[in-house]
């Protein structure tokens, strides 16, 4: 287990004590894995000489990741602390920023609730600005227009070069 | 060459290419010629992976130790900030500056629509004169 | 060798040629600008597979595969951040050359030793292909069921660092594999018609590599600049040369079959190359001050195991790296069935990919020796738009599936889930072979029973299931002797850094160290 690595202790951010958060994953994977096996729960047989059912892998893997889950929240009561992923353009010092990440969730939400309305290229356009004013860029003026650039640009390129054309929302017949 | 009518420091806005050069240059001139101590400002908002702008800090210390090796008083700013123009006119704000001197760079009509100058905004918004300086 | 013929046939029309070319520039790109590798790229590019041919589109994947690995060693030597655990050695001697002015002979040893690794490892290819499609095309459901055990407990058990995280990785990726009627009934729908095809391959990949990717990277972003080391053009000297090519030779030999077993990685044989170069050389003095043999082995290693990865992939249908994950991924866009029966399918294709391998790599050979300096400016690319991009492509990516406002929704939703993976260090690798080969999986066991009629014993009724089984055995018995090897050589290195130069440290220690300054 990493948990017993030196390199673990190196990158974790406070230290010592237990990584409560860890026990959030833990009741994530009992909670999957419980749907699972209800899932697996409601199929029918198939035909009787059928070796394999629809159910047989539901159960086994719905029981697994339940068996798992309770693994990793006992692991993590013994104190293992996950060794989160590093990279060239990570900084593990400073703790995590909620606040860039809500920004950023929100935008591709309203990316989702907005594109059947407004069509790809609009919304590109402002899904490319939102995520550079949510990771701190202020030059919006710059950023809309290398979005719209970009939104309309990938429209044409999919429609003209590879013969796929994304719906236009709104601009039907604009563009 | 400007006067400065009080005696606070000189605030130099500090990148290690030719403009900053220039506007360093001037700055230490007179800073000499009025007594007043230098604070060099080299500022960053960090936001790519490298930026041409930011001084090394090897190359800051090694400035710093040569300017103050002749009795001027020097002091560097070398910091992460939001934004920064408004950082260089918060140091000249905060210790009462005299003047500061910024390099500037010719900048085509696009250039100048679409992107901000960092000194243009200082020119703009810091309280005390500014000395805009173009390198030879 | 018609066959091969053949192939550079299909690799040199033009717009193969082109398709290369993009694929080497786009790859290059991608190695040199920090947040985005080449599984991450693939992914965005996946939606291209739905109009350009497989093989224009398989050959660009290969040179993106090829160039992110020319872009990592470029910012690992003139910045000191190792991209992945396999260029960590790159990047403490390489920095510490270009440091001693030397930059421009560690970029030229790097580039033409990959260039070496690389063509010596595709022809290694062109022979061992065919050779090995020939012995498992014959293999049964019950081989290939085995077959398929084994890549899940390749990437699982053998290549992550914790095996609990890869598990919970693995079933988390078999669960999203569930997903669908494929079975004739709904399985874990939520009563969805959007869900009744199960969730696009397309999809997964991109939320998980790039959606949780960019999230991760946005959450932590590092605000400090990096000094950058000035570079001029990469050249060598004679003496150079005299002291890199044996390490280059030396480093291919290690890196091809480690990348070409399934229980491979790239990790293991560049830390064997360094310690054997440190051991042969003339000047062991240098070793941890800037040796050039101590880049040019290590490189060719990280090469040659990247090329020795596509033996697996291209028999076997076994992928080892994340980035040949998505490469099968693109394969079952196709609709092509990678594995035991691709070569005798589909030749022209294997045989352009195979071809087209060393086309990338002189590609990459002439846009990146002269063009290392041009490559280091992509480096003043501002963060916030560069994520703003990556999540931009990827809703691109996820939404020209199916015109779908609920995929975005699920790429959220799986992003997120690549977040918290991130975060509690479960590996992403076990998740997506699981999602691309759990369904396949089903399908060969109900396969093998069905036909010996509900006998469990079948499954270990062919010799080649039980070799396979063997296989498993002994491959948990070695990473048992190896995981403890590998801990004592990396200790062993750090040490003797520490030793040489006070500054030379983990890749961590130097984070660390950038963040306290």
């Amino acid at each position: 287990m990493s948990g017993d690595g030196t390199a673990a202790a190196t990158t974790s951010p406070a230290g010592g004590a237990v990584d409560k958060a860890q026990y959030g994953m833990a009741g994530f994977l009992v909670l999957v894995g419980g749907y699972v096996l209800w899932d697996a729960s409601t199929l029918t047989e198939g035909f009787a000489d059928q070796p394999v059912h629809a159910y047989t892998f539901p159960y086994a893997i719905g029981a697994v990741l339940v068996a798992l889950g309770v693994a990793l929240a006992v692991a993590t009561a013994r104190g293992d602390r996950p060794q989160a992923d590093d990279g060239e353009d990570v900084d593990l010092s400073q703790g995590t920023d909620l606040r860039t990440l809500g920004l950023l969730v929100a935008v591709l939400v309203g990316t989702m609730l907005t594109i059947d309305w407004l069509g790809w290229a609009i919304t590109g356009a402002l899904l490319f600005t939102g995520a550079t004013w949510a990771l701190g860029s202020r030059t919006w003026v710059r950023n809309l227009a290398v979005g719209t650039a970009l939104s309309i640009g990938s429209w044409y390129g999919f429609y003209v070069g590879l013969g796929v054309p994304i719906p236009a929302g709104i601009l039907d017949g604009v563009l | 060459m400007n006067t400065p009518i009080t005696d606070g420091p000189v605030v130099v806005a500090y990148a290690p290419d030719k403009f900053g050069r220039a506007a360093l240059d001037h700055g230490v001139a007179l800073a000499r010629r009025d007594g007043v101590p230098l604070i060099i400002v080299n500022d960053t908002r960090g936001d790519a992976y490298v930026d041409k702008r930011f001084a090394g800090d090897e190359e800051l210390a090694t400035l710093e130790r040569e300017l103050s090796a002749d009795g001027l008083t020097v002091s560097v700013r070398h910091d992460l900030v939001q934004d920064v123009a408004e950082a260089v006119v918060a140091v000249a704000d905060a210790e009462a500056a005299s003047l500061v001197v910024v390099g500037v760079r010719r900048r085509t009509a696009v250039g100048k629509a679409l992107l901000g100058s960092v000194a243009q905004r200082v020119i703009l918004d810091a309280r005390c004169p500014v000395l805009a300086v173009k390198p030879d | 060798m018609d066959l091969l013929l053949d192939g550079f046939a299909t690799a040199l029309t033009p717009e193969n040629l082109l398709f290369a070319t993009l694929g080497v520039l786009l790859g290059t790109a991608v190695g040199v600008l920090p947040g985005i590798g080449p599984a991450m790229a693939l992914a965005l590019l996946l939606p291209v597979t739905y109009s350009v041919g497989p093989d224009s589109a398989i050959i660009m994947f290969a040179g993106i595969y090829y160039g992110g690995m020319y872009g990592g060693s470029t910012t690992s030597i003139l910045l000191n951040t190792p991209g992945e655990s396999s260029s960590v050695i790159t990047a403490i001697e390489g920095n510490k050359m270009a440091k001693a002015g030397r930059a421009a002979q560690a970029l030229a040893t790097a580039a033409i030793g990959s260039f070496v690794a690389g063509t010596i490892a595709t022809v290694l290819l062109w022979v061992l292909v065919p050779r090995v499609a020939d012995i498992v095309v014959q293999l049964g459901a019950p081989s290939y069921f085995a077959i398929m055990l084994l890549a899940f407990f390749a990437v699982t058990m053998v290549l992550g660092s914790s095996k609990l995280r890869g598990f919970i990785s693995l079933f988390l990726g078999l669960a999203i594999a569930m997903i669908g009627t494929q079975t004739g009934q709904a399985r874990l729908t939520f009563d969805q018609p959007l869900l009744a095809d199960g969730i696009d391959i397309v999809v997964v990949a991109v939320a998980i590599f790039a959606i949780g990717e960019a999230l991760w990277v946005a959450a932590h972003l590092r605000r400090k600049p990096l000094e950058i080391i000035p570079v001029g053009q990469p050249w060598m000297s004679r003496s150079d040369w005299r002291r890199s090519w044996k390490p280059w030779l030396r480093g291919t030999a290690y890196g091809f079959p480690f990348g070409a077993l399934p229980a491979g990685g790239a990790e293991v044989p560049t830390f064997l190359s360094y310690a054997t170069e440190k051991k042969l050389s003339k000047h062991p003095e240098e070793f941890g001050k800037g040796a050039i043999e101590g880049v040019a082995g290590p490189e060719a290693a990280n090469n040659a195991s990247a090329a020795g990865t596509l033996l697996p992939l291209l028999t076997l249908g076994l992928p080892t790296t994340a980035t040949a994950a998505v490469m099968l991924s693109a394969f079952e866009g196709y609709g092509i069935q990678p594995g035991p029966q691709l070569l005798d399918a589909e030749p022209g294709l294997v045989w352009g990919l195979l071809a087209s391998l060393v086309i990338a790599n002189a590609l990459l050979l002439l846009i990146n020796l002269p063009m290392a300096p041009l490559w280091a400016k992509l480096l003043r690319v501002p963060r916030p738009q560069l994520y703003a991009g990556i999540l931009f492509f990827a809703c691109l990516g996820a939404y020209t599936v199916n015109f779908q406002a609920f995929d975005l929704g699920l790429l959220l939703a799986l992003g997120l889930l690549g977040l918290a993976m991130r975060r509690f260090a479960l590996p992403v690798l076990p998740l997506i072979v699981a999602v691309i080969l759990g369904p396949r999986l089903e399908l060969q066991l109900t396969e093998a029973l069905t036909i010996s009629q509900g006998d469990v014993s079948t499954l270990w009724s062919e010799p080649v299931a039980i070799i396979v089984y063997a296989l498993m055995a002994l491959l948990a018995f070695v990473m048992g002797v190896g995981a403890l090897r590998r801990r004592a050589t990396e200790t062993i290195i750090a040490s003797r850094a520490t030793e040489s130069e006070s500054d030379v440290e983990h890749e961590s220690d130097v984070e660390q160290k950038e963040s306290h300054r």
